[in-house]
């Protein structure tokens, strides 16, 4: 058996190994996503629409004759950027919110809003060209795009980010007026050295000990199964909008806004989904306006869903980080400076928050407080590639890539083992040092992949003829509650107690797959342990709805598996308050002599004059008890605590394939709300973790910048048969606010693999491949330069 | 609509225990087209629609299959099992809906490939009833489960096989 954790503070359902509750209708398949919603069977005259996509990756419409699409027999509407109500559309940013609902004011990057929902001009291969068919099924829309005529004007494109900051490099979005190929300053983010702290030029003038790298984050894409998608029917009414979309409520701002709509016309209804990993951090994905006016302008119902090519359509911001750390001989690190080229493809979106929200608002605060000096400069940079949206781990797992890189090096340098060098330097500034929560972390993971035994770097034991074995390991810090939850505003909540003792559970948010729905059923039963309440008498409302529902929170980050949770309590306190006054004539005593316990209400001072709270309820109109929260969560700024990922390879140097045969995760949860969904959350980040070290880029052809790669056959995601043995360590030491006190760690369990592996693939054999993915080329050829290929 | 093609004909099915006998159906219509859309037997999902995922897993004749990758007219004659035709106390789902013991996690999260992998699962089982881990990782790595819950899935694989989970 493997290791059960044991919970700082016993409780009868949080924290608990439990199946998830919605475990036996997605086992059966009769949970419900969006394809099983939008069918012709339940919308009668359901049509079909696609978008024209940009074959080049830097291009313009100079004309377009649509007459042979609108000829072929199926086809309703054709709409195309010369129409005057898609000419209308303000232009966005395709980055439309972060925590927080907002209006397109308050959108964010007003200075960046350099994308068109409908517009002749495309950045990238693959973009929307702003031509879209409404047909009676998929293949003759297809088709109706083949049958139109474009006049493309081809221009030069540019594929490298240090290649786009040449002034003579192709212009990408002229119209931004921008001056050059970089994204400029805006207020949110700061100056293009964002962070300054102390003197860091004297610092590492006068450090005893300097390294200096640089790392690699290449392209890589969420691989959700469940594809982005619609199907809006736009009536005389109101607006309907069914999606697989994680908001419910911003989407429904997000069409009001951009339609001119009341909100009370518009309404949004959104089932299961299946798989979010961050990207739906999108608001104005430009196919929700264009498929409502598909659906106006034919009175039908419209159904839009990418195909999976189609489906590649943000990806993890690529990232160059260069760092210079110098510290004493006793390994006092007394400075670091970062430079950082971040590539955000075709559109802003997220890349600049990827590069300096992170790193300047965050990680310094948060891991890097105890450095006296120490800087963030950098650029963001267009290129004609995949825009760089966000991404699970957003910004985190390309600074981790260089951060431990350096730590790694300088430890070697110092004669040190890299734990000691980490416990010794970092930190949160609320803290002291060493930092419990990251002691705890390392000295677990030490313990269990075997640290003690660690050869020296390149000469890893032999395993197997040509095949060495390495340890490596990354800590990060956990997701960034404190900060993130401040601007996320009032949090909705509503308990209905049948009369029968049962409960509905109005706790609205899209379950991607995080398991924050159990994690609100768990907490709703532990509220109501006075009714002796089990999380099988607890009816979760599935479907987040704009109309019948309460707001729904953005499933944007795992902070939301616990939101609703830390306010139960207080839902909990209403209706017990209601019982005992509904108690009041049937016990013929006043509220403050009774108590509710195990399910019965009773005079506290005589316990044998009680009733059950069935009895109670029944007896009445049958009216529930409604418990209602909507207040804003827990606000304290306490820090976060720390994540920690060891790992053992094993390189074989004859073909340069590396092997990932054990990954320990180890997270500080704060207060663990459901082991099994904890569990499930580090063992299967390491799909996106692994996968990002070893296998996952997307791959461009360099002559025409054309992707190459968008399908699961060329883009390869980890299979059962790639996953190594792995250790899920859930831990509780910091505490956060609140009465759970909790922290996300859905984010971080996929940070710090990457680095992981590469320091055990220099601990294995080494040599450094510091631009992952570690593919067998790349780690033969440094083994052949290095001279040890065999 | 399109004028009816020289393909379409009138097409006989049948899934899970029942016969369907459909018109107009296009000779270039999957399995996977005709059990959703047509049927509206919605378990299984199209997550790739080219045979790299396993999420549109049906089993025929026993033999699990790619029903994305099926033209629904190669299916006439086979019996077609999807996940709707599953007895409620089948082992293979109620494995796939319990599994939480420590060191694994769940089975799924977002769900979205779990009807994929239920049912390659019960072909496989069906094939070999006692499979080791070795059989069942060999086995099960045609389907993509993005979540990553590939441990406690062969967890859940070896528990509905009988054998004592919860050990590799």
């Amino acid at each position: 058996m493997k290791q059960a954790f044991t919970p700082r503070e016993k409780r009868r359902y949080v924290g608990a190994y439990r199946p998830k509750i919605d475990g036996p209708a997605k086992a059966a398949g009769r949970a419900e996503y969006l394809d099983d919603l939008a069918l012709a069977i339940r919308f009668p005259g359901l049509l079909q629409a696609k978008v024209l996509r940009s074959p080049y990756a830097h291009c313009r419409i100079r004309r377009i004759d649509t007459k042979k699409a609108e000829a072929l027999p199926g086809v309703r509407a054709v709409i195309t950027f010369e129409d005057p109500e898609a000419a209308a559309f303000k232009p966005t940013t395709c980055a439309w919110t972060g925590v927080d609902t907002v209006p397109y004011d308050r959108m964010y990057w007003p200075t960046y809003r350099d994308k068109r929902v409908f517009g002749p001009y495309c950045t990238w291969a693959g973009d929307e060209a702003g031509v879209v068919v409404a047909a009676e099924t998929e293949a003759i829309a297809e088709e109706a795009l083949k049958l139109l005529e474009v006049d493309w004007e081809v221009l030069d494109h540019v594929l490298d980010p240090q290649e786009a900051l040449a002034p003579e490099a192709p212009r990408i979005n002229p119209e931004m007026n921008f001056g050059s190929n970089v994204i400029p300053p805006e207020d949110l983010c700061g100056p293009e050295r964002w962070f300054d702290r102390g003197d860091v030029d004297q610092a590492l003038a006068e450090a005893e000990v300097k390294v200096e790298v640089t790392s690699h984050y290449p392209n890589t894409d969420h691989g959700c199964l469940d594809s982005m998608g619609c199907l809006i029917h736009w009536t005389e009414d109101k607006l309907t909008c069914w999606s697989n979309s994680y908001q419910g409520d911003q989407l429904r701002v997000h069409l009001a806004t951009m339609l001119d709509l009341p909100l009370h016309r518009v309404r949004v209804i959104i089932p299961y989904l299946g798989g979010s990993m961050g990207r739906w951090n999108v608001g104005d994905q430009l196919f929700f306006l264009f498929t409502a006016l598909l659906s106006r302008r034919t009175g039908r119902p419209v159904r839009f869903k990418h195909t999976r090519r189609e489906d590649f359509h943000d990806t993890r911001s690529a990232i160059q980080w260069r760092a210079r750390l110098g510290a004493d001989r006793e390994g006092t690190i007394g400075a670091a400076h970062f430079i950082g080229l971040a590539d955000a493809g075709g559109y802003t979106e997220h890349t600049v928050a990827a590069l300096k929200f992170m790193t300047g608002f965050e990680i310094s605060e948060c891991m890097l407080a105890p450095i006296k000096n120490l800087r963030f400069e950098g650029k963001t940079v267009y290129t004609n590639k995949i825009p760089g949206g966000c991404m699970r781990g957003i910004g985190n797992n390309q600074f981790n890539l260089c951060l431990m890189l350096a730590v790694d090096e300088l430890a070697e340098k110092l004669g040190m083992d890299p734990i000691d060098l980490v416990l010794k330097n970092f930190g949160h500034e609320w803290g002291q040092r060493p930092d419990p929560s990251l002691k705890a972390l390392l000295e677990e993971g030490a313990k269990r992949i075997g640290w003690q035994d660690r050869h020296p770097a390149g000469a890893g034991p032999v395993h197997e003829g040509t095949r060495r074995r390495g340890l490596g390991f990354s800590f990060h810090m956990s997701w960034h509650t404190a900060w993130q939850e401040i601007p996320r505003g009032r949090v909705q909540l509503r308990v209905r107690l049948n009369p029968d003792g049962t409960v509905i559970l109005d706790a609205p948010m899209v379950e991607t797959g995080v398991g924050s729905n159990s994690c609100a059923v768990f907490a709703c039963a532990e509220a109501f342990d006075f009714l002796d309440l089990r999380p099988e008498d607890i009816a979760w409302v599935e479907q987040v709805d704009t109309e019948t529902g309460l707001k729904d929170m953005v499933q944007t980050d795992s902070a939301v598996s616990y939101l609703h949770a830390e306010l139960m309590g207080e839902a909990a306190a209403q209706i017990k308050a209601q019982i005992l006054e509904r108690a009041e004539p049937v016990l013929e005593a006043p509220s403050a002599d009774l108590e509710v316990k195990e399910g019965r209400v009773l005079v506290r001072a005589e316990p044998e004059r009680s009733i059950s709270v069935r009895d109670l309820l029944w007896r009445g109109d049958m009216t529930p008890l409604i418990g209602t929260v909507n207040r804003l969560p827990p606000q304290e700024v306490t820090g976060v605590p720390f994540a920690a990922t060891f790992v053992e390879v094993e390189v074989d140097s004859s073909t340069g394939r590396v092997e990932v045969t054990r990954i320990v995760q180890l997270n500080d949860c704060g207060t663990v709300m459901f082991a099994s969904g904890v569990e499930a959350q580090q063992t299967g980040g390491q799909c996106i973790g692994l996968g990002e070290a070893i296998y996952e880029e997307i791959v461009y052809d360099q002559r025409t910048g054309v992707p190459l790669n968008f399908n699961w056959i060329d883009y390869k995601i980890p299979t059962m048969a790639d996953f190594p043995e792995i250790e899920p360590v859930p831990l509780e030491v910091w505490r956060g606010a609140g009465d759970y006190g909790p922290c996300g760690i859905g984010e971080v369990v996929t940070t710090n693999t990457p680095r992981a592996v590469a320091n055990a693939v220099y601990n294995a054999v080494g040599v450094r491949v510091d631009d992952p993915p570690l593919t067998p080329q790349k780690v033969l050829k440094a083994l052949r330069e290095k001279g040890g290929a065999q | 609509m399109p004028a009816p093609s020289a393909e379409e004909r009138s097409l006989s099915l049948r899934v899970n225990g029942r016969t369907h006998v459909l018109s107009g159906v296009d000779g270039t219509e999957t399995l996977a087209q005709v059990l959703k859309n047509r049927l509206g037997l919605t378990g299984l999902k199209v997550a790739c629609d080219q045979g790299a995922c396993g999420a549109c897993t049906v089993i025929m004749d026993g033999l699990a299959v790619l029903s994305c990758l099926t033209l629904a007219v190669e299916a006439q004659g086979a019996e077609i099992l999807t996940i709707e035709g599953l007895s409620p106390d089948d082992p293979v789902v109620r494995a796939f809906a319990g599994q939480c013991e420590p060191g694994y996690g769940t089975a799924m999260q977002c769900g979205y490939c779990t009807p994929g992998f239920v049912m390659t699962a019960k072909a496989f089982l069906l094939a070999n009833p006692k499979p080791t881990m070795e059989e069942i990782k060999e086995n099960l790595s045609g389907n993509l489960c993005r979540c990553g819950c590939y441990p406690a899935i062969a967890q859940a694989v070896l528990r509905a096989s009988g054998q004592k989970a919860g050990e590799e």
